[in-house]
Formats: C-alpha cells, sequence, structure tokens
C-alpha cells in the first residue's frame, strides 16, 4: 500500500511538473506581464529558447530517476521478513563509466548553444543602439537619453519612490523605440539594484562605482513592465523597499517615438546616432 | 579549595588539579558542562541546533504568511528584511552546518573504531563557540531600537551581506554588527571542528582501517572538514573588512569614497559554493550509509562514490562566479564559470546513478530512515537538474535573483541535506538511546514533509520563471504580478504542512525516547563499527579496539560470500565480532579527563564581540577571559594521574 502511495505522489509531481511547463507557455492564468516564458523581445526570445533547450533532456533523466526510483521500490522492496539476502553486488566499472561520461557528452553538447548565445546575449550594444543611461536608486528609476536634448540639456525622466503623500510611487515611464536596438548602461546612485524586464531581456546589476551595460530590443509596442531583482534594503520608515522599485517600459513604433520625443520638447543632440529607420534592418 | 592538600600555598597547578578531580566527579548538568565525550558534545550540538531550526522555521512561517497573499501588511518592509535574513543565516550556519558537526561528532569515532576524537577538549570548543555564536546573533532581536523598543533589532541586509548595503550608511543600528560578528565566532567553531575530525579521521582510525575500508560518511566527513578549513578563512577575511568598514571607517567596499562592492561578493561567494558542498556532502554520507544497510548490499561502486565526492570538493572552488554573472563580469569570464558549473554536474550525476545502483536488485526494508534516504534522492535530482539550468548562463540572466533560485537551494538544503540528516536521526537514533524511533509517527512524519516540501517548493519555480524576485516583502495584484497567488498560497500551505510534520517528529522523539521499542546493539542489521557495540555505547566506545580486515568489516563478521556472491550468515559462535562487547568492561582505559576550560575560552568570544559594538573596555574583559581559559587548558595535565 504504501509503496503504492509513493508511486501515486511521485507521478502526481511528475503531472504537475510537466503540466507547469506547458501552462507556462501562455495559458491565461500564467500571462503575468513579467512572465519570462513570453518574450517579447529578441534577448528574452534566446534566453527562453535556451531554457527551453534544456528543459526537454533535464525532464527526461527527471523521469528516468524518479521512474527508476518508484521502479525499484516496487520490484525490490522486501516482501516478508527474513528475505533471503539479495546478491552482493560491489559495483560494475564499466557501467559506472557509462553513467560518468554519458552525461558528461550530454552537458558538453549543451554548452555549445549555450556559449554562442553568452556571447551574443551579454555582448556590448552596438554604436548605433539608442543609448539610455539608467540609474537606480533607492527605490526608484532615472532614465537619461544622452542623444537627446530637451532645453539644452539631456532629456532625463525622474521616478518619485513611494512617500507618505504617494502611496504607490511614481515610476517614470521608460520609452523605447520598437524593432531598434536599446542600449541601457546602468550605475548605481546608492547601493546594488538589478535592472530586469523579463519580457525584454535577463537582468543587469546596477553596482556603484561601475558603468554596466545590456542591449535589449522590443518586437511590438505595448507597456513591459519589470523591477528590481537586486535587494536594496528598506526606507527609514520601514515602509517600503525593495519589492516597491518597479519598472515601467512603454514600446512605441519608431513614430510614435518620435512623437513622444516631441511632446517632450527633445530634439536630437547633434552628434546622436542617426535615427531608427536606418539601423532598424540591423 | 583555598589550601592544596599537602597544606602549601596554592599553585596555579594545584588550582587546576583541584578543579579537574572536582570534575571528574561531577554528575547532572555539571557532567554535560565540562564534558569532552564526543557522544555528549555531538548531542549537545543536535538537540541546540534543533532548536535554532525551530527559530528559523517560525522565521519561514512568517515570510510564508506574509506571502501568502497579494498586499499583505503582517510585516512591513524593514520588518520583513529582518526576518528573511534571519531565517538564512539561522538555516544555514547555526542549522544545517551544526546538525552535521552533530552526526560528525557522534559517528565518526564510532566508525572508525576510536575512543573519542583527536582532541577532545578543542571539541568542547567548537561546540560552546558555536553555542556562543547563535546566542549573539539572536541576541540581535533585542539590540538597540530592538524588541524592546518595539522593533526589531536583527539584521536586515541579507544572509549574504552584499555590501554596500551592509554599510553603516544604509544599515544603521547593531543588526548588521551582530551578523557579522557573530559568523566570525561561528567560523572559529566551524575551523576548530574541521582541523578536528581531519586529525582524527586521518590518525585515530582502527589498526587495519586503510582509507578505502573508511565508511562513506567518514571520507564525506573529511572532504567536508577540508572544505571548511580552506572556506572559513575566505568568509572571515570578508567579515574583517567588513568589520573595519563598520565600526573604524575603514574603505573597502564604499564605492562612493573609492571602495569596490564587488570584492565582498567574490569572496562571499568563494567562501559561499564551498560552503554549499559543506552543506550537502555529509547529508550525502549518512544516504550512503542507510541506502546499503536497507537494500542489505553493498554500496554500488564504493571508489567511485568516494571519488566523486572528492572531486565535487575540488571542483567546488571553481564555480563560485555562477552567483555572479548578473554583476557584470563581463562574457568570458561568464563562459569560464558557465563550463565549470556544467562540469560539477558529472560527479554529481555520478552519485545519483551509484545510489540507484545500490538499491537496484537489493531487499528493501522500507523503514523511515530509507525513506528519507530515498526522497533525498528523489529531492536531490530535482535540485541537481535545476542546477544544470543555472550554467545556462544567458537563461540564468533571467533566472538569477528570482523565486526559481530559491526553489532551487530548498530543493537541495532542505529536499538534499535535511532529508539526509532526518534519515540519520532515524538510522542512528538507536544507538544512542538505546531504543527504536516510533516507525508509524516517523513514516507520517516522513509523509508529511514530502508533501509539504513539495507542496512549498515546487510552486516557487513557476513563480521564478513568472517573473517574482526573491526578497520582496510583498507584491501587488495589478499588471506585473498576474497569477502570482495562487502559487504562493500553495507554497504557504505546504509551509504550514511541513510544520506539522516537525510537530510530529518532536512527539516521535519525546515519546520514543521514554518508551520506545529497545534497539539492542544492532537493531538494522548494521554494516559499520558503531553496530558492533552496546546501545548506548560506553563512555569508552571499545572495550578493545577492533581489528578491521575489510569495508563493512562488521558485516564480514556476520555474513561470508559464497562462490556466486550470495552471503551465508557465519554460523553462532564462530563470529569474533560480539565478544568484545561484554568484555573488558572499559577497566584500565584512559579516557580524556572532563575540563572547563574551553568552556570559558568561548565564553570570552561574545564579551569581545558586545565589546566592539557597545564599549571597548569589554574587550579587554573578553580577551582576559579567553586568555585564562586557553592558559588553563594549556596548563591542565591531558590524563589522569
Amino acid at each position: 500500500m504504501r509503496a503504492h502511495r509513493a508511486t501515486l505522489l511521485r507521478l502526481t509531481a511528475v503531472a504537475l511538473m510537466i503540466g507547469a511547463a506547458v501552462l507556462l507557455s501562455g495559458c491565461e492564468p500564467f500571462s503575468s506581464a513579467q512572465n519570462t516564458f513570453s518574450p517579447g523581445g529578441e534577448v528574452a526570445e534566446k534566453q527562453k529558447n535556451l531554457f527551453l533547450l534544456v528543459l526537454w533532456p533535464a525532464l527526461a533523466i527527471f523521469v528516468l530517476v524518479q521512474g527508476g526510483v518508484i521502479y525499484i521500490m516496487f520490484r525490490y522492496r522486501q516482501r516478508r521478513e527474513g528475505e533471503p539476502l539479495p546478491l552482493q553486488v560491489h559495483g560494475s566499472p564499466r557501467m559506472e563509466l557509462a553513467w560518468t561520461v554519458a552525461p558528461a557528452i550530454l552537458l558538453a553538447i549543451i554548452a555549445v548553444p549555450t556559449l554562442g548565445a553568452l556571447f551574443d546575449t551579454g555582448r556590448k550594444p552596438h554604436d548605433d543602439a539608442l543609448r539610455i543611461d539608467v540609474q537606480g536608486q533607492r527605490f526608484t528609476w532615472n532614465y537619461t537619453y544622452p542623444g537627446y536634448l530637451a532645453d539644452g540639456a539631456p532629456l532625463q525622466l525622474f521616478g518619485e519612490p513611494v512617500s507618505e503623500d504617494q502611496p504607490q510611487g511614481k515610476p517614470a515611464e521608460l520609452h523605447i523605440p520598437t524593432g531598434r536596438e536599446i542600449g541601457i548602461y546602468v550605475t548605481a546612485a546608492d547601493v546594488i539594484h538589478s535592472f530586469w524586464v523579463p519580457k525584454l531581456a535577463g537582468k543587469i546589476d546596477v553596482v556603484p562605482g561601475r558603468e554596466n551595460y545590456l542591449w535589449l530590443k522590443a518586437d511590438k509596442p505595448g507597456t513591459y513592465r519589470g523591477q528590481c531583482a537586486e535587494f536594496c534594503g528598506a526606507s527609514e520608515d520601514g515602509k517600503t523597499g525593495h519589492s516597491q522599485m518597479r519598472l515601467i517600459v512603454v514600446a512605441e513604433s519608431p513614430e510614435d517615438f518620435e512623437a513622444w520625443l516631441e511632446s517632450q520638447g527633445a530634439e536630437p543632440a547633434p552628434d546622436a546616432p542617426p535615427a531608427a529607420e536606418e539601423t532598424a534592418g540591423e | 579549595m583555598a589550601m592544596t592538600a599537602t597544606g602549601g600555598p596554592l599553585t596555579m597547578a594545584d588550582a587546576i588539579k583541584q578543579i579537574r578531580a572536582d570534575a571528574a566527579t561531577y554528575r547532572g548538568i555539571w557532567s554535560w558542562i565540562a564534558t569532552v565525550d564526543h557522544k555528549r558534545i555531538g548531542v549537545m550540538y543536535g538537540v541546540t541546533a534543533f532548536i535554532f531550526f525551530l527559530f528559523g522555521g517560525v522565521e519561514a512561517l512568517l515570510i510564508r504568511t506574509q506571502l501568502a497573499a497579494a498586499d499583505q501588511t503582517l510585516l512591513d518592509a524593514d520588518q520583513y528584511n529582518r526576518i528573511f535574513t534571519m531565517h538564512g543565516t539561522t538555516m544555514v550556519f547555526l542549522v544545517i552546518m551544526p546538525l552535521s558537526s552533530a552526526f560528525f561528532n557522534l559517528m565518526v569515532p564510532l566508525m572508525i573504531g576510536a575512543r573519542d576524537v583527536a582532541f577532545p577538549r578543542l571539541n568542547a570548543f567548537s561546540y560552546w563557540l558555536f553555542l556562543a555564536g547563535g546566542l549573539l546573533l539572536n541576541a540581535s532581536f533585542f539590540a538597540s531600537k530592538g524588541i524592546l523598543d518595539g522593533e526589531l533589532g536583527a539584521p536586515g541586509a541579507g544572509w549574504f551581506g552584499y555590501a554596500p548595503l551592509t554599510l553603516n550608511t544604509y544599515s544603521p543600528g547593531h543588526g548588521v554588527d551582530y551578523w557579522m560578528l557573530s559568523l566570525q565566532i561561528l567560523g572559529i567553531a566551524s575551523l576548530a571542528g574541521g582541523f578536528n575530525f581531519i586529525v582524527t579521521i586521518l590518525n585515530m582510525r582502527a589498526p587495519g582501517m586503510t582509507l578505502f575500508r573508511m565508511p562513506l560518511f567518514v571520507w564525506m566527513t573529511l572532504v567536508t572538514s577540508f572544505l571548511i578549513i580552506f572556506a572559513m578563512p575566505v568568509i572571515a577575511v570578508a567579515l574583517f573588512e567588513l568589520t573595519f568598514d563598520r565600526l573604524f571607517g575603514a574603505n573597502y567596499f564604499n564605492a562612493s569614497a573609492g571602495g569596490t562592492p564587488l570584492l565582498w561578493q567574490h569572496m562571499f561567494w568563494l567562501f559561499g559554493h564551498p560552503e554549499v558542498y559543506i552543506l550537502i556532502l555529509p547529508a550525502m554520507g549518512i544516504v550512503s550509509e542507510v541506502l546499503p544497510t536497507f537494500s542489505r548490499k553493498p554500496l554500488f561502486g564504493y571508489p567511485f562514490v568516494v571519488f566523486s565526492g572528492v572531486a565535487i570538493g575540488f571542483m567546488s572552488w571553481g564555480v563560485w562566479a555562477h552567483h555572479m554573472y548578473t554583476t557584470g563580469l563581463g562574457s568570458v569570464a561568464n563562459a569560464a564559470f558557465g563550463v565549470s558549473t556544467i562540469m560539477i554536474g558529472v560527479p554529481t550525476g555520478v552519485k545519483i546513478f551509484n545510489w540507484m545502483g545500490t538499491l537496484w536488485g537489493g531487499s528493501l526494508r522500507l523503514t523511515t530512515a530509507m525513506l528519507f534516504s530515498i526522497g533525498f534522492i528523489a529531492m536531490f535530482t530535482i535540485g541537481g537538474l535545476t542546477g544544470i539550468t543555472h550554467s545556462i548562463v544567458p537563461s540564468d540572466y533571467q533566472q538569477q535573483d528570482t523565486y526559481y533560485i530559491v526553489a532551487h537551494f530548498h530543493q537541495v538544503l532542505f529536499g538534499g541535506a535535511l532529508f539526509g540528516l532526518f534519515s540519520g536521526a532515524y538510522y542512528w537514533f538507536p544507538k544512542f538511546s538505546g531504543r527504536l524511533l516510533n516507525e508509524g509517527l516517523g513514516k507520517l512524519h516522513f509523509w508529511l514533509m514530502f508533501i509539504g516540501f513539495n507542496l512549498t517548493f515546487q510552486p516557487m519555480m513557476v513563480l521564478g520563471l513568472l517573473g517574482m524576485p526573491r526578497r520582496i516583502d510583498t507584491y501587488g495584484s495589478g499588471p506585473g504580478f498576474e497569477g502570482w497567488e495562487i502559487w504562493n498560497m500553495m507554497a504557504t500551505t505546504g509551509a504550514f504542512i511541513i510544520a506539522l510534520s516537525i510537530a510530529v517528529f518532536m512527539v516521535n522523539f519525546v515519546r520514543s525516547l521514554r518508551g520506545g521499542e529497545e534497539a539492542g546493539a544492532d537493531p538494522w542489521d548494521g554494516r559499520t563499527l558503531e553496530w558492533a557495540i552496546p546501545s548506548p555505547p560506553p563512555a569508552y566506545n571499545f572495550a578493545e579496539i577492533p581489528q578491521v580486515r575489510a569495508l563493512d568489516d562488521f558485516w564480514h563478521k556476520k555474513y561470508v560470500e559464497d562462490a556466486t556472491g550470495r552471503p551465508v550468515p557465519v554460523p553462532a559462535g564462530a563470529s569474533n565480532g560480539h565478544e568484545e562487547d561484554e568484555s573488558g568492561g572499559g577497566h584500565g582505559i584512559h579516557l580524556p579527563s572532563p575540563s572547563y576550560f574551553p568552556l570559558i575560552a568561548a565564553i570570552g568570544f561574545p564579551l569581545i564581540a558586545l565589546g566592539l559594538m557597545y564599549d571597548h573596555a569589554l574587550v579587554a574583559v573578553g580577551a582576559a577571559v579567553v586568555l585564562v581559559g586557553l592558559y588553563g587548558w594549556v596548563l591542565e595535565p591531558a590524563t589522569e594521574e
């Protein structure tokens, strides 16, 4: 009976895992705006595909091991007290070598696409990417567009952290054009933060004293959400903190983006990189 | 007391002799306080760590209650940070490590046929320092602006303590001071224990017990001890630097004054990743003892399991930066650490397959100890597979610092380490109590914990992939958080089921201690030396030091294999394994004498720590206490005259 229960449990666990994997790929209750499994741009897409590439062999090994354990518990359970002792097998170098080498080969195969994607998604943004300087500050984000001037100074957007009269805070909306590579350059005003908009790209830590970078691209217009992913503490009164340091990215068609710039009173700086249309095919 | 027996003036040596004479006659609580017996120290480690486990568990329940639904306000952001910091620090340093130490202490001398560890007083010193560090850490709750002022005083910068958040500007008050100073003390305790067990294992094995006749648990203790003595100095340096930054205005980590925040991360994880294996290898050792006993077969491929453990030990030094992929190390460094992380999966996989090979073809007795070990295989496998996904660097850019990681390492440290430790508890309880833990309650404990564990941590994987970051005190219900609530509610439900399972364990423990079934010397038909002596073992362990002729020596005294490899019991009376139990009676065996000095030396350390925070004069007092302790310790004669 007990082994039977064990089986049921393990099967449920397996079903849950597989169910979760399937559901994650797009079913309604799983369509969180921060879902890493519904990418909205090239970088996030590549990262998701890589995860799936590993998921299937991992699931196969999972089923092999868990299935094996369940089978063994049924097949080799002691039926009655005083059963004669089983054959005393001490090992089998050949089999052990096999299950050392086989995973090693499997892992080496996985390593190849990993390294390819690593050098691609982790590279420095191209020179013609739209540069945005992001500053992490407890508990909000500030943005600077060095390529655009408003009233003679680079266009800047400041977020407002949660406070007494602003219970929800007011994150600045980061506007980007679709189809164009965006170069995000991050610096910190105080402690370590992490810039993360899951549907667009994985995260990059925002570390005091250094400038880190990340490139991303949004395929479709829309609002993409994220939040600070490196623990950055709480406010002095203890009421707010890391969890309220949220990100909103508004991706717009190049035309709408131009219109938005205009509404901000911004115009291209004299030495700015060329506009979106010319680099979109990159 | 002021005069010696000869009536002469009191000298230090006389005083020591007097104290020692008193100590030898202590009964009850004093015999525990002065003890240097590895078995008693092991019990004290286990009980103390279990109490801290309850602390850490309550903290976990607070976390889960806060996160059960969106926009909860049970804890505010600051309180939440302090609670999760204490949960992590407690579970790593005050629960899993000392529970492993409990088993090192209880089992290693018995398994290698020794009467005690190499340095019994150093062993007591380790325990008292551990207790001091644990109490100091938890005292932080009452620190300035602490519970007494209606606030939690505990550290709130995370168990990983990333600078510059740990600096005075962002973490005012004494919380982080308590944290860094108590970790420093706990590190000294671990170092002393690490050296002690290396020397014990290398020098005190019974004649004939070559390295490759050592039980696997002893092997894993050896590897873990080496990891400890190399890893602890690294965090000690990091903590010293933080201490200088916080207390003496130095500048290692403050970027705005030219310091380097990432320096902390490199040192913390250079310690922290070997630490992961310090936490898991002892449990792997336990599982490697339990599976053969209850499969009634030897461990499949003993040398492979040994070598894979040693390989993991070495490789654990080359993977630390996989905690730092997103810090901007650059693609080349990330590629190197991605590949090394992939590689460490190989020896880990070997162990899993070898354990399955051990089970295969056996005659499995599904006792509670066995269920926990099999549960270990099942749950640790998930931990290992999710670990592989971390070596896929670009995909890890998404998962880093999300609940996916929380799920992963609980799979390893709870589903792995803690399941293994519970397996050991059920397996060796009869050796030290003379009674068996109740199997019915044991199985109830296992199944509740197994269900609760899966219900808690598998939904966290989904949450991580849905974009939920770690260490957030709350989440909303608006855009961005769709679908998070249901999974969080599942996890919280699971956490309370785990709590229930722990309650069942405690009932079982107390009931069985008083009225459990009598165990006898060898209740499980065991394979290793500890089962050759009575339960509970006499103070001297072995009346006669055994002569070891094989791996699983005790088994081979009970059974011989015939030509086909099938074991046949040795006819009664022909065995030379049991008679030593009754003979001898322990007369004329030299045992180390009880001593107070390790305790006195250990008391000095928290005094120094408190002095650093509140009043430097107390540092001098603490240092004096340490010196008095060490002085008496050194002058104390090593054996009875």
